[in-house]
């Protein structure tokens, strides 16, 4: 059974299933150079977009486009979903397969909305005049919100998997640090969406 | 007795997990806030414009320390290599975000 042996069902998980074995405390920590590798990319594309966000060729500018109440309702959303993924995660260490599974049931919902949400405005955009190829603003834009939306996408379906896989093998010190590590994604996703909200839609309304 | 000991550990596991429970929602209810502030501050006109933009960065910044140290868990002991990590990270991503603005 190996280093999980002493964690059975009936004595539940330690107070950290994440960094019990060697393994997880390994995954952990190498997730969170992953985390620091990936702020420099976003932090690139930022830049990238801070340089070329008036280059927009005639086309509509951040002041026509963004519309507030929209992007309000997306930060809600995503703040929140930050907040039940944290949740899930308290459930797990107090061993509750079924409420991990309901809150993080609940983050992937509200991280589908989120991006409905963001398909919505981008088809909107497009309407406007506004593409990938029609200027550099156009393409730093959906360069960063996209990379951003791609990341939103990656973290539901990573959590689906999971959230099948313990419904097949339940909780234990195996699946722990995979929730865990999951779980910081979703966070740090939420994190570069703050940046977004405020770097690109706020400051663009403010031009 | 060993049944016991392993029932006591687990209800102190509980515990703490209830009081972070609530923790977690108060720094939620902080990072609400702190976004209604800034969206407040652009809806309103009420901040000075030169004052705007700084007080924007300020608030997004304060509450991506608030993520990192309470829902991310940046507070438990044993996070210094994490807090290394992601220090270097934001290091190395102002340096190049700011080349790039200057630069391009």
């Amino acid at each position: 059974m190996g280093a999980g042996n002493h964690a059975t069902a009936t004595t539940g998980l330690p107070a950290h299933p994440e960094k019990a074995t060697f393994e997880g405390k390994n995954k952990v920590l190498g997730f969170w150079l992953f985390l620091g590798a990936e702020t420099v990319l976003f932090a690139c594309l930022f830049g990238t977009y801070l340089a070329l966000k008036n280059s927009h060729l005639g086309g509509p500018t951040t002041q026509d486009l963004f519309e507030i109440p929209l992007v309000a309702a997306a930060t809600i959303i995503l703040l929140t979903s930050s907040l039940t993924s944290v949740l899930a995660v308290l459930e797990m260490k107090r061993n509750h397969l079924g409420r991990m599974q309901f809150w993080f049931g609940v983050t992937v919902l509200l991280g589908l909305a989120f991006l409905g949400l963001e398909i919505y405005e981008f088809v909107h955009y497009v309407h406007e005049g506004h593409t990938f190829t029609s200027s550099a603003f156009g393409s730093a834009f959906y360069a960063l919100v996209g990379t951003h939306g791609s990341h939103v996408l990656f973290g539901t379906v990573w959590i689906t998997t999971l959230m099948v896989q313990a419904a097949k093998r339940g909780l234990n010190l195996d699946m722990a640090p995979k929730f865990y590590v999951a779980s910081l994604y979703w966070h740090f996703v939420d994190v570069v969406w703050v940046f977004i909200f405020t770097v690109v839609y706020l400051m663009g309304k403010v031009g | 007795m060993k049944a016991n000991a392993e029932q006591t550990k687990n209800q102190t596991a509980v515990q703490t997990s209830q009081e972070s429970a609530w923790k977690h929602v108060t720094s939620f209810a902080v990072m609400i806030v702190l976004t209604a502030i800034a969206f407040a501050a652009v809806a309103t006109n009420l901040v000075p414009s030169h004052l705007l933009v700084p007080l924007l960065l300020t608030l997004a910044a304060v509450q991506v320390v608030v993520q990192l140290y309470t829902f991310m868990h940046l507070n438990q002991k044993g996070s210094g290599f994490p807090v290394a990590f992601m220090a270097s990270g934001i290091f190395i991503g102002v340096i190049s975000a700011v080349a790039l603005m200057i630069l391009v």
